[in-house]
């Protein structure tokens, strides 16, 4: 029953039971008396119906509000008073679940945070015993974080990195300590294109000194914008010192070989003009085979040279104006009886205008040299090859064709290794020591250009290789190729 | 038979036996003269103390056992009597170094052992000789 009716009830039985009071008395005292007494009844009955239930609603809430939320309220009546003991209940019950879930998130969270410094300890850990130095940057540039081993290998303390630019300390430099430019700083490569950039240069520890490094600087990707830079960067200085002893052997070994193979190619050649004798066909013939053996070797270990003089960096650049076109046609004269020898055509051809270019003749002789003879040697007898020379925007650009065996698709990548020679030809042509390619890449690389090719098995094969018209920057040295 | 000329004496400073021979043998093979050498030192006595019958040519090797080919130079182009003798240096190494040093010096030519027969240096011996030389072979 809702309260409006009951409290109308109250009053209703209050006012039939005055009426009926009036009605039967008639002494006003009395009658005073009476209504006195329903006044209070009715008092008591809407006590008891709205005041005690109010009270016993406020006195549950009281407890609530002091945090105990498992107390509920004891609901009796169905009128609004008792409604409103629900409605307390069920708010309590909803703020009990929302405590709790609140309650679990926060252990939720509190064990992550575990979990995460657990793993932060463990990374930390990590990043203190790698060998190598490490560093973080922030998109500025800005030193953020370095590990122990950087401070090691740089002599530079923790205050003196954190909050530093990258420039003031990780700089690139070359082997004689001049800063690289900026397209050949890593760290800048790295901010600007989003790219992985590693490379091998040299640092400068705060003592000054210097010392060679293997840099790899990885971006860390926020979408699509570069957040910061990792840098790891290991001392090279053992492996640069096995490496200049490995040169430093195959040199040596080749020329202590030089001496016995000039005395073989002498004596065979004394011997096939007949100096110990006139010699029978067959004798010739044997003796021929080991001349031609002896002038492979030679080949070989002049290959040899070479190759340990340009890893060495050693090898002279020495510029000068040069007019492509002349140096090939140059080769072309010096290949000459090969080719009429295999009835091969060659044709030369090139841009109008070509600009003389500031190279070192002796070395780009040698590409022309290396990859005609390849052509002549790689192609069937009557076959076909070309030079075109041409210009490209700020490159001049030379392509050798044949239309010789090709290279298979599988030995392409593998194609300027040392000692590489594609298993099709090694079949058909025995000779050749494989350091040809490798010397001419050398050659184009410090001469700052590119070489890539183009084959197809059976039909033919293309190199192309770019010089900058800028040209090559002279180096000075102490030998030259072939001496 | 034509009237030959004094045949050609070429002074030999190798200190590999086996080339040693092998040239040897060619120029007995080309009607050429040879006294060998190994020791740069023990040449130059030779030459001193053999004013009146000096050598045409001398064939130089640039690592001798004793002293290089540089220091050789030195010694007999000090010599007034030893300076005008022609000189070739045959050698298994040539940088651009050596190789402007001992023409600057006075060295006729500089060649690679390992690219030349000997028959192309016989060639260029005969040639640096000029016309007043034939050979009976």
């Amino acid at each position: 029953m809702k309260l409006p009716v009951k409290i109308a009830a109250i009053v209703f039985c209050g006012i039939f039971l005055s009426l009926v009071w009036a009605v039967f008395v008639k002494n006003f005292i009395l009658l005073l008396l009476g209504f006195i007494v329903v006044a209070f009844l009715i008092w008591l009955a809407v006590v008891r119906i709205v005041l005690r239930p109010i009270s016993k609603i406020n006195q549950v809430a009281k407890i609530i509000a002091s945090g105990n939320l498992g107390q509920q309220i004891n609901v009796s009546s169905s009128d609004e008073i008792g409604e409103l003991g629900v409605t307390i209940n069920l708010i309590v019950k909803n703020l009990s679940k929302a405590f709790q879930g609140m309650a679990n998130s926060l252990r939720d969270v509190k064990e992550k945070g575990e979990e995460l410094a657990n793993a932060k300890a463990e990374d930390d850990a990590i990043l203190a015993s790698i060998g190598d130095g490490a560093i973080a940057v922030d998109r500025r540039g800005v030193i953020i974080f370095h590990n122990k081993e950087t401070e090691n290998l740089l002599g530079w303390s923790k205050q003196d990195m954190i909050g530093r630019l990258w420039n003031e300390i990780l700089v690139s430099l070359d082997d004689k300590g001049a800063i690289l430019p900026s397209n050949q700083q890593p760290i800048s490569q790295a901010l600007s294109s989003g790219q992985k950039v590693s490379t091998v240069c040299c640092y400068a520890k705060k003592d000054g000194s210097i010392f060679p490094v293997a840099v790899t600087a990885s971006p860390i990707m926020v979408g699509n914008i570069v957040g910061g830079i990792i840098i790891i960067f290991r001392d090279i200085t053992k492996e640069k010192e096995v490496d200049r002893m490995k040169t430093e052997f195959i040199s040596l070994a080749s020329h202590q070989l030089r001496t016995p193979l000039s005395a073989i190619r002498w004596f065979t050649e004394l011997l096939l003009d007949g100096t110990g004798g006139e010699l029978n066909k067959e004798q010739k013939e044997l003796v021929q085979n080991v001349s031609d053996s002896s002038d492979r070797m030679n080949e070989l270990v002049k290959s040899l040279l070479n190759i340990s003089r340009i890893e060495s960096g050693r090898i002279i650049i020495d510029p000068e104006p040069t007019d492509l076109v002349e140096l090939v046609k140059g080769i072309i004269k010096e290949l000459e009886a090969k080719i009429k020898d295999r009835q091969q055509n060659l044709i030369i051809s090139a841009h109008s205008q070509l600009p003389k270019i500031s190279i070192d003749p002796r070395l780009i002789s040698q590409v022309y040299m290396n990859l005609l003879t390849n052509a002549i040697k790689y192609t069937p007898k009557g076959g076909q090859i070309e030079v075109y020379i041409s210009k490209k925007e700020d490159q001049i650009i030379s392509q050798v064709s044949d239309n010789g065996y090709g290279i298979p698709k599988k030995d392409l990548p593998k194609l300027f290794q040392k000692f590489y020679r594609g298993e099709n030809i090694v079949k058909i042509e025995t000779d050749g020591t494989g350091l040809g390619l490798y010397l001419v890449k050398a050659i184009i690389d410090s001469s700052r250009g590119k070489i890539w090719v183009e084959s197809e098995e059976g039909k033919g094969t293309t190199f192309y290789f770019s010089l900058p018209l800028s040209g090559t920057p002279a180096k000075s040295g102490e030998i030259s190729l072939d001496s | 038979m034509t009237t030959s000329n004094k045949k050609i004496t070429v002074l030999i400073l190798e200190d590999e036996r086996s080339l040693q021979q092998a040239i040897l043998k060619k120029f007995e093979s080309s009607n050429i003269g040879a006294v060998t050498f190994s020791s740069g030192k023990a040449a130059i006595e030779y030459l001193k103390n053999n004013i009146d019958t000096l050598p045409d040519l001398i064939w130089l090797d640039y690592y001798l056992e004793d002293l290089s080919g540089l220091d050789f130079m030195y010694e007999i182009k000090k010599d007034a009597h030893l300076a005008n003798i022609p000189v070739i240096v045959v050698s298994n190494s040539a940088s651009p170094d050596k190789v402007q040093k001992m023409l600057s010096l006075g060295a006729k030519k500089y060649l690679l052992k390992a690219e030349n027969k000997l028959d192309d240096i016989v060639k260029t011996i005969y040639e640096l000789m000029g016309a007043n030389s034939t050979t009976q072979v």
